[in-house]
């Protein structure tokens, strides 16, 4: 095996690479006194004319790295000083040799280095090409989770809305239930008064012109008072449950993503009438509601919000106590407080009540949802939501809602 | 890997000084140059940068001829110590058919010794020398200065390996033959097995390390 680059081994030619030969030549000759040539090993001449065959030659050989790599000659010269010229063309050998192994060597190394980096660039082009398609991946993957956890979400606030509205349907079945049962009584009795009256008829047509007993024995006095009476106490019935199914229907709106632009005054009121059940015999209700410009908004998810924070109020009720709704307009801003003298929220609990799922009550009893739903609700109309307790005396839920520019 | 030219009758060996930056390595191959005496001893070609560091390598050549009249030819190359020209290592490195770690003795050097021996042992795999084959010698150099760590220790610590130890001075001479006699034996079975010199070239292992340090020309 050859070594190859810097470690190869150097001729005389390469030796002498970089020297200007004839100059070099004729200097060797004019110190010698005679003209000189350089042969390699092998008899070519590299350096000066070829001694004439028949000649007299002396020759001393020309050594690098230990090795005889050509020769000096002349003819009929001085031995001596040849032999120094032979000295001072090995000293232009290692010169030379130094600048070769130099250069050879740089090469390699400069070699060795592009191609180290050639395939570092190779790895990193590879491995940029792998974190790109990794990263479309993840962002495919993160669209996909992104998509789950909105579905996800819209499943739980439906669920949130469901079970807030679940919780009204009894009082409002009840509530509807009461009017509905003393109308149908009502009627029984009244259906019993026109047999009464009937009776009294077929009476008046058999006999003629009836006696004042007859009168009196049918009680037809009293038959007619009350007749007037529970037909007032029907009527003001239907009116009740009439009301009551309007303020339903507001609330049925809650599905609806319609804008209107309404009375937040006009919504307290409806929503509190609907929640009148659940007040009933735990806590006064009292309205203090300022005039309010109108608001443009989703009024059924501003309704649901505002049966959220009564609904709260009334479980927050230890014993009879009161809640408070009170309106205004602050900063240019539409303010809504709700308060309640219930038992008051601990202050450890207090930042963590609008996290999703942290519920304080029995689980079955509450989702977990419904001040977090408020919450998105509220931000989702430009505003926000802020709350005050003190444990035992109440806590107070505000929300701020912008004032439209109109 | 040594080479055998059988048209020009030579074998070409090639010995790598190695070691952390200023431990010492040129110096090592300046004091052989006084100390032997081998039949044929080159000048040293050293290519160092301004500041005497350095810079590819040092090279010292060194023969002697067999009784089959052979030459047998030593190239003594030192690698660049400082970190930056690990390519110009590799490159000396390579094909070496042994090595003198010039490990320096300070106390202070005890981790630039221990990065350049991992430096040493990485490099000889990526340029296909097999580490544990290769015939190596270990110098603990500068023994002549005043913080260094003791012989006792260093035999505690480096005991245990498979490689000679010597100490050595390279400044003033101590330890550096030595040091190039323990490498030339742990070379001679490897280029006996390979070239015969025993066999073929009538060249045993006492001749063969007394010729390149060129004893038997003393002795007689």
């Amino acid at each position: 095996m050859q070594p190859k680059g810097f470690e190869r081994a150097l001729g005389v030619g390469e030796l002498l690479s970089g020297i200007a030969r004839e100059t070099l030549a004729a200097e060797l000759g004019r110190a010698l006194g005679r003209p000189i040539s350089v042969t390699t090993p092998s008899g070519e001449t590299l350096l000066g004319e070829p001694a004439e065959p028949g000649e007299t030659v002396r020759r001393v050989p020309l050594r690098y790295d230990l090795e005889v790599v050509g020769y000096l000659q002349a003819s009929a010269c001085d031995e001596g000083r040849l032999r120094a010229l032979g000295g001072i063309l090995e000293l232009f050998f290692l010169a030379s040799a130094r600048y070769f192994l130099a250069s050879e060597l740089h090469q390699e190394v400069v070699q060795a280095d592009f191609h180290e980096l050639a395939h570092k660039h190779q790895l990193l082009a590879h491995s940029e090409a792998r974190y790109k398609a990794l990263a479309a991946e993840l962002e495919a993957r993160v669209q996909e989770q992104v998509g789950l956890i909105e579905h996800t979400q819209r499943q739980l606030y439906q669920a949130e809305k469901m079970a807030s509205v679940g919780q009204l349907a009894a009082g409002v079945a009840h509530e509807i239930n009461n009017p509905l049962g003393f109308i149908r009584s009502n009627l029984n009795t009244a259906r019993s008064y026109v047999e009464t009256l009937e009776t009294f008829g077929r009476t008046l047509k058999t006999q003629g012109v009836p006696q004042a007993s007859a009168w009196v024995e049918a009680d037809l006095d009293f038959v007619l008072d009350d007749f007037r009476a529970l037909l007032a106490e029907s009527l003001a019935g239907a009116e009740r449950v009439a009301r009551i199914v309007a303020d339903l229907k507001g609330f049925s709106a809650v599905d609806q993503a319609g804008e209107a632009s309404v009375d937040l005054n006009e919504q307290l009121r409806s929503v509190g009438d609907i929640a009148a059940t659940q007040f009933r015999g735990r806590a006064e209700l009292v309205l203090d509601l300022g005039p309010l410009p109108a608001v443009r908004c989703q009024p059924g998810q501003l309704n649901q919000v505002f049966l959220n924070l009564m609904l709260n109020a009334i479980q927050a009720m230890e014993g009879r106590g009161q809640i408070r709704i009170a309106t205004d307009v602050r900063d240019h801003q539409i303010r809504v407080r709700i308060a309640d003298t219930g038992r008051g929220i601990p202050e450890d609990i207090l930042p963590r009540i609008f996290e999703p799922f942290f519920t304080t009550r029995e689980v079955g009893q509450g989702t977990g949802l419904g001040l977090t739903v408020s919450r998105d609700i509220v931000v989702a109309h430009g505003g926000r939501i802020e709350v005050e307790s003190r444990v035992g005396a109440g806590t107070t839920f505000t929300v701020w809602l912008p004032i439209g520019p109109d | 890997m040594a080479e055998c030219d059988e048209v020009s009758r030579k074998i070409t060996i090639k010995l790598v000084y190695y070691g952390p930056a200023l431990s010492g390595k040129t110096t090592n191959l300046m004091r052989l140059h006084d100390l032997l005496a081998p039949d044929l001893k080159g000048q040293i070609m050293a290519l160092e940068t301004h500041d005497d560091r350095t810079l590819f390598f040092d090279l010292l050549p060194l023969g002697f001829r067999t009784p089959s009249d052979w030459l047998i030819k030593f190239k003594l190359y030192t690698v660049p110590g400082q970190v930056v020209h690990d390519a110009t290592r590799k490159a000396v490195l390579s094909r070496a058919d042994g090595v003198v770690f010039v490990a320096d003795s300070q106390r202070s050097q005890g981790l630039n010794n221990s990065e350049s021996f991992q430096n040493l042992e990485d490099n000889a795999r990526r340029v296909g020398l097999a580490f544990e084959r290769l015939p190596l010698v270990v110098q603990f150099n500068k023994r002549d200065l005043p913080d260094i760590v003791s012989e006792e220790q260093m035999r505690a610590r480096w005991g245990a390996t498979p490689w000679p130890l010597t100490f050595a001075c390279a400044l003033s001479g101590p330890g550096v033959a030595q040091t190039f006699r323990s490498l030339a034996d742990a070379v001679y079975p490897h280029l006996d097995e390979r070239f015969g010199l025993g066999a073929r070239h009538g060249v045993g292992p006492d001749a063969f390390v007394s010729a390149v340090m060129g004893e038997a020309a003393n002795a007689a």
